[in-house]
C-alpha cells in the first residue's frame, strides 16, 4: 500500500487557483469520499505518523463533542474547529490552488488507511475507529454542497428506487401521513437503515422501509460502515506480516494506544479492599455505585444488570475474588448458601476471569453505563444523570448537603443532557464542600487559640478535574483530592497560623 | 396411587416434588416431540443441516450443573443424550461456525455464532411496579392477561412492520412468554439488527427511578406501529388495569400513579379528593383523574405533558415490557419448547396465534399429570396432544414457507 514507487505526475499541478472540471478528474475528485481504494503514495515516515496523528485528533475530538457538546450545533461546530485545526478540506470551487486542495485530500486518505492498519489490531479498536469515521463521514456530507452530496450518492451505488405517489398510497395507505406530503420516499430493507428502524423514525411494511429524501445519509453511512468493517477484518489478517517492516509497528502500535477513552486501568491492587471495608468506602463511590451499594443493602439483592455494574467496579478498586464472594454472600442474606452457589457464585468466578471463556473484565465505563443495557423496571443500575428522574436525582443530591444552587447546576447540567460532565461537576462541589468544612474547622480551632487576626481565605478552594470517563477513575479521584490535597491545605492553614 | 407395579410412578399433585431425573428420562422417552422438534431445528431439511449439527444445546442437570455447548450430529443422538442425561432444563442457543462440542478445541476467533431465531423475552417479574395481585415468581390468571396483550402487540408488529411469518410463541412453564421468530431473515440479524428491531418495539423506557416511563415525540407519537399498539392497548386497558388490579384502590396504590402526574397542584387535589372518598372504584378515580388532567391542560397549554398524560399512562402500564438483552444478542440462550419448567413442573407448550385470548397457563398440564395418563391410560396422552397439534401447524409453516423462498428480500447489499 505505501510502497517505494515514484508517484504519477499530477500534470496540471499548478498554483493557480484549481479548475472544478480538472479536479474532477484528478486522482482526488472530490474532498467527500468513502475510501473505496488505497493511495498509491509514497510518504516519508514523518509524513506517516504526523497525518495518522492529525487524523487521531480530528476522531477523538468527535468522540468528546458527542459526549460534551450541548445540542446538535455546537457539536457540528466542536468538529468544524477541530476539522479546521487538524484536517482540513476545501471544495472544488474554494478557488485555491490545486496544489493545496490535492495535498489536502492526500493526506485525509493517507492518514485514514493508517489508521485502518493501526486500529485493526482488537476488535474494540476496530468498534472504535469504525464508530468515529462513521460519524465522520455523517458530519462532512452534512457539511457538504449539494453538488458534492449528489456526486457521492451517485458513486457509492446505493440502488435506491424511488417510491412512485401511486405506490405510496396503495402500499402505506394512512401510514404515508408520518412523512411531508410532498417528501421524496424510497423502498429499502428495513436492515439497511437500522438506525432509522431504532428510532422509530421510519415506517415499515412488510419488511421494507420507506425512507425520507432527509434520512438517504443514513443508508450511506450503513454501507460505509458495512465496507469499512469488511476492510478492517482484511487489514487484521494483513497486520502479522507486516512484522519485517520495524519502523512502522511501533508507530502503528503508539497510534492505537492514544485512544483516548481506552479502558480504565484499574489502580486498586486485587487484596487492597476487603469485604469489610466496602461500606465505608461508600461515601468515595460515584452516584452510580452509592445508589446500587444502598439499594442492594435495602434489599438484599441486585439485578443483573447491577451485579455487573456494582462487581466490576469492587474488582477494579482491588476487590479480590475470595473478597468478592465473600461480600456478595453476605449482601444477598436472604438467600441459602445453595441458592447462591448455583445462581450467583458462577458469575462473580467468571467476571474474575476463573470461569467461562476466562477473561479478565475490566470495569465499566461511564460510555458504556450510559449507553449499553438502560435499566428496565426493577433495575437499579445505569447511570443517575442519565436514568433517574429529575425529582430522584435532586433528591439523591441534596442528600450530600450540596447547597441548593449547586444541586440545581448539576441538575441542569443532567437535564441538558451532559451526564458525565454533571457527574465531574458533582465532585468537585463535593470536593470544594469537603475542604470549605476543613477549613472551616482549622479556622475554627484557630479561633480557639484566640487568635486576633482572621486567618488569610483558604486556599482557593475551587476544584477543577478532568472529565470523568469511569466510575472508577470518580472514586480515584475522590481518594486522592478528598485526602492528600485537603489534608495539604489544612497543614498549610495552620502552618500560615500566626507564631 | 398403589405401587402395585414397578413400572408405575408415584404421581401426586404437586407438579414439583415430582421432578427427578427418573421421571424427565420416561418423559424424555415417551412424551417429547422428538420428531417435530428435529423438524423444527433442521428447518425441514431432509440430512441433518448445519442448522442442528452446529447449533449449541445446553443442559441444566442434577444438582443445578450446567453444560454449555452440547451439540449433537443428529436427531438420534440428540434423543440419546437426552434420554441419557434427563437435563431439567434445556436451553436453546445460536448456530455457531464449527460443532459446539469442539468449542474448546478451536481458536477462539474461529469459533463464533452464525445465526439464530429473533427471540423475545416477557417476563411477569417486569410488571411487579403495577400488578397488585401477586409478585415475584407467582401469577394468576389476571396478570396472566399482560401477557395476552403483549402477545397481540408484538405478534402484529413482527407480522404487518417486519413481514416475519414464522412466529412461534410460548409459554415459559411459570410466569412469561418468549416468543420465536423463525423466518429465515430473522436469523441472519446480527446483534446490531436485533437491537434496532429491540429499540423499534420498545416503548417503557426507564429504571426504578423513573416514574414516567413513556415519553414519545410529537411525530413518534403518529407513528404506525404507535398508533396500532395504542389501540390494542385501549382494548384491553380499563379490563386489566382499572377492574381487575385496582390499580387506584387504595392510596399506596394511587400515590404511585400520580407520582407520575407532571403537576403538583394536580396530584394534591386528586389525593384529597380520593382520600375523602377512598371506596370509589379505580374506573371512577380514573376518570376523574383524566377529566381533571384535561381541564388543566386545556388551561396550561401542551406544554407540560398533561395533554398526552392518559395516552401515554396507558402505555406505560400495558403495553409489552421485553427482556431487550435476551433479543440484541445472537449468542443469548432461551429456554426451549417443551422442556418441563424446574418450579412448576409444567410444560413449556406452544401457543397459537388464535389462542393469545384463551390461553391459559393453568390449564397447561405439568409432568405429573402426563406421567400419571401414561401410566393409567397406556400410552394414549390426550393432555399433550393440543399442544402438540400446534407445534405441527408451526413446523407445517417453515416448509411451505421454503418453497417460497424465492420472494425472500434480497439481502446482499
Amino acid at each position: 500500500m505505501f510502497n517505494q514507487r515514484v508517484p504519477k505526475k499530477e500534470g496540471f499541478l499548478a498554483d493557480q487557483p484549481a479548475v472544478p472540471e480538472v479536479v474532477r478528474r484528478s486522482r482526488y475528485p472530490s474532498r467527500l469520499t468513502v475510501y473505496a481504494e488505497a493511495p498509491d503514495v509514497e510518504v516519508s515516515i514523518e509524513e506517516f505518523e504526523a497525518f495518522a496523528l492529525d487524523r487521531l485528533q480530528v476522531l477523538r475530538s468527535i468522540e468528546d463533542a458527542q459526549l460534551r457538546a450541548k445540542g446538535e450545533d455546537d457539536m457540528r461546530k466542536r468538529i468544524c474547529e477541530a476539522l479546521d485545526k487538524h484536517m482540513p478540506t476545501h471544495t472544488n470551487r474554494s478557488k485555491l490552488p490545486a496544489r493545496q486542495l490535492m495535498a489536502e485530500r492526500r493526506k485525509d486518505h493517507v492518514s485514514h488507511f493508517i489508521l485502518r492498519l493501526a486500529f485493526s489490531r482488537t476488535e474494540e479498536l476496530r468498534g472504535w475507529f469504525v464508530r468515529y469515521e462513521s460519524a465522520l463521514l455523517k458530519h462532512r456530507f452534512r457539511e457538504a454542497d449539494l453538488a458534492e452530496k449528489q456526486e457521492l450518492l451517485a458513486s457509492a451505488k446505493l440502488r435506491l428506487a424511488p417510491l412512485s405517489p401511486a405506490d405510496r398510497d396503495a402500499k402505506l395507505g394512512d401510514a404515508s401521513h408520518f412523512y411531508a406530503a410532498q417528501e421524496q420516499l424510497f423502498e429499502v430493507d428495513f436492515e439497511r437503515v437500522l438506525d432509522l428502524v431504532a428510532r422509530s423514525q421510519v415506517v415499515l411494511r412488510a419488511g421494507k422501509a420507506y425512507v425520507p429524501q432527509s434520512e438517504v445519509a443514513t443508508l450511506l453511512i450503513h454501507e460505509f460502515r458495512l465496507s469499512m468493517v469488511r476492510a478492517l477484518g482484511v487489514c487484521a489478517k494483513a497486520l502479522p506480516q507486516m512484522g519485517e517492516d520495524e519502523r512502522l509497528l511501533p508507530v502503528l502500535q503508539n497510534l492505537s494506544n492514544q485512544t483516548a477513552r481506552s479502558e480504565y486501568q484499574s489502580s486498586g491492587a486485587a487484596g487492597a479492599v476487603t469485604a469489610d471495608s466496602i461500606d465505608d468506602l461508600g461515601p468515595s463511590f460515584p452516584l452510580c455505585m452509592q445508589h446500587l451499594h444502598a439499594q442492594l443493602t435495602r434489599d438484599h439483592h441486585l439485578r443483573h444488570g447491577g451485579r455487573m455494574q456494582l462487581g466490576l467496579f469492587l474488582k477494579g478498586i482491588g476487590l479480590s475474588l475470595q473478597e468478592a464472594l465473600v461480600y456478595w454472600r453476605r449482601a444477598f442474606s436472604a438467600m441459602t448458601d445453595d441458592q447462591f452457589q448455583k445462581g450467583y457464585a458462577y458469575n462473580i468466578r467468571h467476571n474474575y476471569g476463573t470461569e467461562g471463556k476466562r477473561a479478565d473484565y475490566t470495569p465499566y465505563s461511564c460510555h458504556r453505563v450510559i449507553m449499553s443495557n438502560p435499566p428496565g423496571p426493577g433495575d437499579h443500575h445505569g447511570c443517575p444523570f442519565r436514568h433517574f428522574s429529575a425529582e430522584r436525582l435532586r433528591a439523591a443530591l441534596h442528600r450530600d448537603c450540596l447547597p441548593d444552587a449547586e444541586v440545581r447546576e448539576v441538575a441542569d447540567l443532567a437535564a441538558a443532557g451532559h451526564y458525565q460532565v454533571a457527574c465531574t461537576r458533582h465532585l468537585e462541589l463535593r470536593l470544594q464542600g469537603r475542604r470549605r468544612r476543613l477549613h472551616q474547622q482549622a479556622a475554627d480551632s484557630a479561633a480557639a487559640t484566640a487568635m486576633p487576626e482572621p486567618l488569610p481565605a483558604a486556599a482557593d478552594p475551587e476544584v477543577r478535574l478532568a472529565a470523568i470517563t469511569s466510575p472508577n477513575q470518580y472514586f480515584d479521584l475522590c481518594v486522592t483530592n478528598g485526602k492528600s490535597p485537603a489534608a495539604a491545605d489544612t497543614t498549610a492553614i495552620l502552618a500560615g497560623a500566626p507564631k | 396411587m398403589s405401587g402395585e407395579n414397578d413400572d408405575k410412578m408415584v404421581v401426586d399433585d404437586d407438579g414439583v416434588s415430582e421432578i427427578s431425573p427418573m421421571t424427565l428420562g420416561q418423559y424424555y422417552q415417551r412424551l417429547f416431540p422428538h420428531a417435530l422438534y428435529y423438524r423444527w431445528l433442521n428447518y425441514n431439511s431432509k440430512l441433518a443441516s448445519t442448522e442442528f449439527t452446529h447449533r449449541e444445546f445446553s443442559f441444566t442437570i442434577k444438582d443445578g450443573i450446567y453444560l454449555r455447548y452440547q451439540s449433537f450430529k443428529d436427531s438420534e443422538e440428540f434423543q440419546r443424550e437426552l434420554a441419557r442425561l434427563s437435563p431439567s432444563k434445556i436451553d436453546i442457543g445460536a448456530i455457531f461456525t464449527a460443532q459446539p462440542k469442539h468449542a474448546k478445541s478451536l481458536q477462539p476467533g474461529v469459533f463464533k455464532p452464525v445465526s439464530k431465531e429473533l427471540v423475545f423475552d416477557i417476563d411477569m417479574t417486569d410488571y411487579d411496579d403495577i400488578r397488585t395481585c401477586c409478585q415475584g415468581g407467582g401469577i394468576c390468571i389476571k396478570c396472566w392477561r399482560f401477557m395476552t396483550v403483549a402477545m397481540h402487540v408484538l405478534d402484529r408488529a413482527l407480522r404487518e412492520d417486519f413481514g416475519y411469518t414464522n412466529i412461534m410463541w410460548a409459554y415459559s412453564g411459570r410466569r412469561g412468554v418468549h416468543c420465536w421468530v423463525c423466518d429465515e431473515r430473522a436469523r441472519k440479524l446480527d446483534d446490531a439488527g436485533r437491537k434496532a428491531v429491540a429499540g423499534y418495539l420498545s416503548l417503557i423506557r426507564g429504571g426504578a427511578e423513573q416514574g414516567k416511563k413513556v415519553n414519545l415525540s410529537q411525530r413518534s407519537a403518529h407513528h404506525p406501529h404507535i398508533v396500532r399498539s395504542l389501540e390494542i392497548v385501549e382494548e384491553y386497558f380499563e379490563d386489566i388495569l382499572l377492574v381487575d388490579q385496582e390499580i387506584l384502590l387504595t392510596r399506596d396504590r394511587w400515590t404511585k400513579v400520580l407520582g407520575v402526574l407532571p403537576d403538583e397542584e394536580l396530584r394534591q387535589t386528586l389525593d384529597a379528593q380520593w382520600s375523602k372518598r377512598p371506596d370509589r372504584s379505580s374506573v371512577e378515580k380514573w376518570s376523574e383523574m383524566v377529566d381533571a388532567v384535561d381541564k388543566r391542560a386545556a388551561k396550561r397549554g401542551s406544554k407540560f405533558g398533561l395533554s398526552t398524560f392518559e395516552r401515554d399512562m396507558m402505555l406505560q402500564l400495558t403495553y409489552p415490557r421485553l427482556d431487550e438483552n435476551v433479543t440484541t444478542h445472537v449468542n443469548h440462550l432461551l429456554k426451549s419448547p417443551f422442556c418441563i419448567h424446574p418450579k412448576t413442573g409444567r410444560v413449556c407448550t406452544p401457543i397459537a396465534s388464535d389462542q393469545f385470548d384463551s390461553f391459559d397457563p393453568f390449564a397447561v398440564p405439568t409432568l405429573a399429570q402426563l406421567l400419571r395418563e401414561v401410566n393409567e391410560a397406556g400410552g394414549k396422552i390426550s393432555a399433550m396432544a393440543p399442544h402438540i397439534a400446534v407445534f405441527e401447524a408451526f413446523v407445517a409453516t417453515l416448509s411451505s414457507s421454503r418453497e417460497s423462498a424465492g420472494n425472500q428480500p434480497s439481502l446482499d447489499f
